[in-house]
């Protein structure tokens, strides 16, 4: 795909309008230009409330560029360790299961140190959706490698370019969870370049926690020009022509299909 | 002459291990050849293993993990010694002490020809070892349900105690509330346990009538 | 089987054992089971390791018939972080775990110290370091008072009893969600596993009142309309937003602690050796004055309850009281306990001696022979 063939963002045209669940008082956010956690967010924001759940949703940022979402809405949050948010999570939702959990996090919480967690929690079914940004490093500490780090992809860590020998190839988290997230889990990945799939994603997970379905998971293909060095054409090139590459858009899990048949 | 085969099951903390040491020293002193065997899958070192030298000392052969034979005790880290699965094929009389870890009939399972004896002429027994002073089994429906969740036995024993604080009152209300599980279930009481000094103001049988057997306390010499 | 029968039929049983205050035989994990049922406790997170394991089991058999909640985690770090998950919602929640367990324990103990969530953990102390033994040991003292990166603002109560882990654990809910520090109930694995008599109750019938939880996030109401939304944070921005954070903390904790301390002390009048302990060793020192007593030695015996906070004022006056009393701090562990007292002990001269046997029981009869054959010590430097 060459650049610019696809318009930078998928959403109305003019639409500047706030979503009620953000806090306004903590706008403009802390995400650095070009971030894809504020699109992320906002489409969030937008799916809860269509949903009408702003009163009931209890959510959890981790530690990472993650965290400076602690104050980013108008519902409660509490920001965790990290790698710890989904226990958080699950630890408030069995102990209120009228709650909608939320856990958001990046590939470092997400896929190294907390994968455990997701893991287990998404075997067990945990009914939470968990949210996770993947943009293919560490951001916070400084762009260190991450499991999700493209092959030959430098970073502070892998200064010569991420090399599959020594450091194997990007993890495929949303493949991983669904293939041992038991019936009625909804896995997906979507990507900040396509909105308003993004937002049928989140919502499809929210829901799916709202019927009791069981686990569900959405990885966000995201973006992060500061540690990529990328300007903005750059930025867009490597979030719709380099990630997809090794990255699947689209359910791997739904309640209408069983594993296995649903299309990317 | 028929063989003794007998499995020592109940609660945790119920007391089996002392039945089946006294049990066994029992018959050692009638003459006969015994083996104890210790089945315990969670504590497998901490239960007979300190006792060992001790009992075997007394003329009891006694099959449990060895110190040096232990690596991680405590731990279930291999818990279950080989020659405990085949314990019936010893040609003597053989006591069981099913420890803690082994809930229900299943246990048979884990010993070779287990099922098998219990249904054929050396039936190997299963006898519940009750203390009325656990929780779990501190009323007649709490006993039911035990006994409902844990499967058939062949009898049950009033081992009812408060360490250094039992009396001979309340080892008559234990026999009052075995004797009535007992009934209900169709199953013997085999007897009353206690220590000497209580057994010896017991008389020879208790308030029940169930015949009254003194024992000796050896399990304060193994870790709890 | 019809077990949803037998449990309905079940429940009053249950609740009979707790009301009717008989005396029961038990094991100490055991009594920390019901006595988390009798302090109210919603959920238990756990991670099986020897030698808490009874507290898991006998909680998940008996807390169906209670209505409360169970999960076993991937791991300590999972249990301890679903712990403030569910303490921010308004329920009680508490772990158990020990050695290595304790260790990845305190990372979610760091946050419930930093964010004042209210947490009961259960520790049974085995031998150390690493994974070692499983019963005798007082070698996480250190690490339950003080671990974590932090100041240690906890509550830590121990035990010598099973009666007492059986009030005291009730005791470290109310602490805990009365001044919402984490508390500590510190047990061994070999009061976990002994057997011994015990009186079971409903504190509520005894006029202990139990504190309730409230909830810290998801309180009634819809965000931003009816109430602010909570925003909780454990990242501080400068230096300066933390050291003011954790001073108002501090001066928090140095404000309850006095009311928190507990200790024992019985002090013969011109006393030559006081016996310092805490825990199961405590009993053995106890019993060891007693005996020494009855020879003629003018023996005393203090013993810290509370080992976070420590009873350093208590303990100070008393050796202050004789200059020549000469203390000897007995436990299974290689100082632990002789590094906090010496610490209280500062400026002071009376002699100390330490009868210290990491990872292994103490008996009263070793501590006797140990006050007779140590006449004289050496000064607190």
């Amino acid at each position: 795909m060459t650049e610019g063939q696809k318009p930078v963002l998928q959403e109305t045209p003019g639409n500047t309008k706030l979503p009620l669940s953000w806090r306004k008082e903590t706008k403009p956010h802390r995400f650095c230009p070009g971030c894809g956690h504020g699109i992320a967010l906002k489409a969030l924001g937008e799916v809860v409330d269509e949903l009408g759940i702003l009163d009931r949703v209890l959510y959890g940022c981790d530690i990472g560029c993650s965290l400076l979402s602690w104050d980013f809405f108008n519902f409660d949050n509490i920001q965790t360790h990290h790698g710890r948010t989904i226990p958080v999570i699950v630890g408030a939702k069995r102990a209120r299961p009228e709650l909608i959990g939320i856990a958001y996090m990046g590939d470092g919480g997400g896929y190294a140190i907390g994968a455990q967690h997701l893991v287990n929690a998404a075997q067990r079914g945990e009914k939470i959706t968990a949210i996770l940004a993947n943009n293919t490093l560490y951001a916070m500490t400084g762009g260190q490698m991450a499991p999700t780090t493209l092959p030959g992809q430098k970073t502070g860590t892998t200064p010569y370019g991420r090399e599959e020998a020594k450091t194997g190839l990007p993890m495929l988290g949303p493949e991983l969870v669904a293939a041992i997230a038991p019936e009625g889990s909804y896995v997906a990945r979507a990507t900040v370049g396509e909105y308003q799939q993004l937002k049928k994603y989140l919502q499809k997970a929210l829901l799916n926690q709202m019927t009791g379905g069981g686990f569900s998971f959405v990885e966000v293909l995201s973006t992060c020009p500061t540690n990529w060095r990328t300007n903005a054409k750059q930025t867009w090139a490597f979030l719709q022509g380099e990630m997809p590459r090794y990255y699947k858009v689209g359910e791997f899990r739904t309640a209408d299909a069983p594993p296995g048949e649903e299309e990317g | 002459m028929r063989r003794v085969l007998e499995a020592y099951v109940g609660e945790y903390a119920s007391g089996k291990s002392e039945n089946a040491i006294n049990r066994g020293l029992r018959l050692v002193r009638a003459g006969r050849r015994v083996r104890l065997v210790d089945l315990d899958l969670v504590e497998p070192a901490y239960t007979l293993r300190p006792l060992k030298r001790k009992l075997e000392a007394q003329g009891l052969q006694v099959l449990a993990w060895e110190t040096k034979e232990l690596i991680g005790p405590g731990e279930a880290a291999i818990p279950l010694k080989k020659e405990i699965v085949s314990a019936l094929a010893f040609p003597g009389d053989v006591i069981i002490d099913v420890g803690y870890g082994v809930e229900g009939r299943r246990l048979l399972n884990l010993i070779e020809g287990g099922f098998a004896q219990a249904n054929g002429e050396e039936a190997l027994r299963l006898i519940m070892v009750v203390n009325t002073t656990r929780p779990v089994t501190s009323s007649l429906p709490l006993i039911l349900a035990y006994l409902d969740e844990f499967g058939a036995v062949d009898g049950l024993i009033n081992n009812t105690h408060l360490g250094e604080e039992t009396t001979v009152e309340l080892i008559q209300e234990g026999a009052v509330l075995v004797t009535a599980a007992a009934r209900r279930v169709g199953c013997p009481v085999l007897a009353t346990t206690a220590l000497r000094p209580y057994a010896r103001q017991l008389g020879s049988v208790d308030r029940m009538g169930n015949p009254v057997w003194p024992i000796e306390r050896f399990m304060s010499g193994a870790f709890w | 089987m019809g077990i949803k029968i037998v449990s309905r039929q079940l429940s009053g049983e249950y609740e009979k054992v707790l009301r009717r205050e008989q005396r029961s035989f038990m094991t100490g994990n055991e009594v920390v089971a019901w006595a988390a049922l009798a302090a109210g406790a919603d959920l238990m997170y756990g991670y099986p390791i020897t030698p808490q394991n009874e507290i898991m089991h006998y909680w998940a058999r008996l807390t169906p018939h209670f209505g409360r909640g169970f999960l076993q985690t991937e791991d300590e770090m999972s249990a301890g972080f679903a712990m403030p998950g569910g303490a921010l919602v308004g329920k009680k929640t508490f772990s158990a775990t020990a050695g290595p367990g304790n260790i990845l324990m305190q990372e979610p103990i760091a946050m419930a110290e930093m964010m004042r969530i209210p947490g009961v953990w259960i520790i049974q102390q085995r031998g150390g370091p690493s994974t070692a033994t499983v019963i005798y040991s007082q070698q996480e003292l250190r690490l339950t008072a003080t671990g974590g990166n932090g100041e240690g603002l906890r509550i830590v109560y121990s035990t010598a009893s099973h009666q007492e882990l059986f009030e005291y654990t009730i005791k470290a809910f109310n602490s805990a969600w009365r001044y919402r520090f984490p508390t500590f109930v510190l047990g061994d694995g070999y009061q976990a596993k002994m057997r011994e008599a015990v009186t079971l109750f409903r504190p509520e019938n005894r006029g202990w009142e139990l504190v309730p939880a409230e909830p810290i996030l998801c309180l009634p109401g819809v965000p931003a309309r009816d109430r602010d939304p909570v925003h909780l944070r454990n990242t501080f921005n400068l230096e300066e937003e933390l050291y003011t954070r954790l001073m108002d903390q501090l001066a928090v904790y140095e404000r309850i602690a006095p009311e928190v301390t507990e200790w024992e002390a019985e002090v013969p009048p011109e006393p030559e050796v006081l016996l310092v302990a805490h825990g199961i060793v405590a009993r053995a020192a106890r019993q060891a004055k007693e005996s020494l007593n009855r020879q003629g030695w003018k023996v005393g015996y203090f013993r810290p309850v509370t080992v976070r906070p420590f009873p350093g004022q208590a303990l100070r006056q008393i050796a202050a009281a004789s200059p020549n009393l000469r203390l000897l701090v007995v436990e299974s562990a290689y100082g632990q306990l002789l590094a906090m007292v010496k610490a209280e002990l500062y400026g002071l001269t009376n002699p100390v001696d330490s009868l210290l046997k990491p990872g292994v029981g103490i008996t009263a009869e070793e501590i006797a022979a140990a006050v007779d054959q140590t006449e004289e010590g050496e000064a607190v430097s």
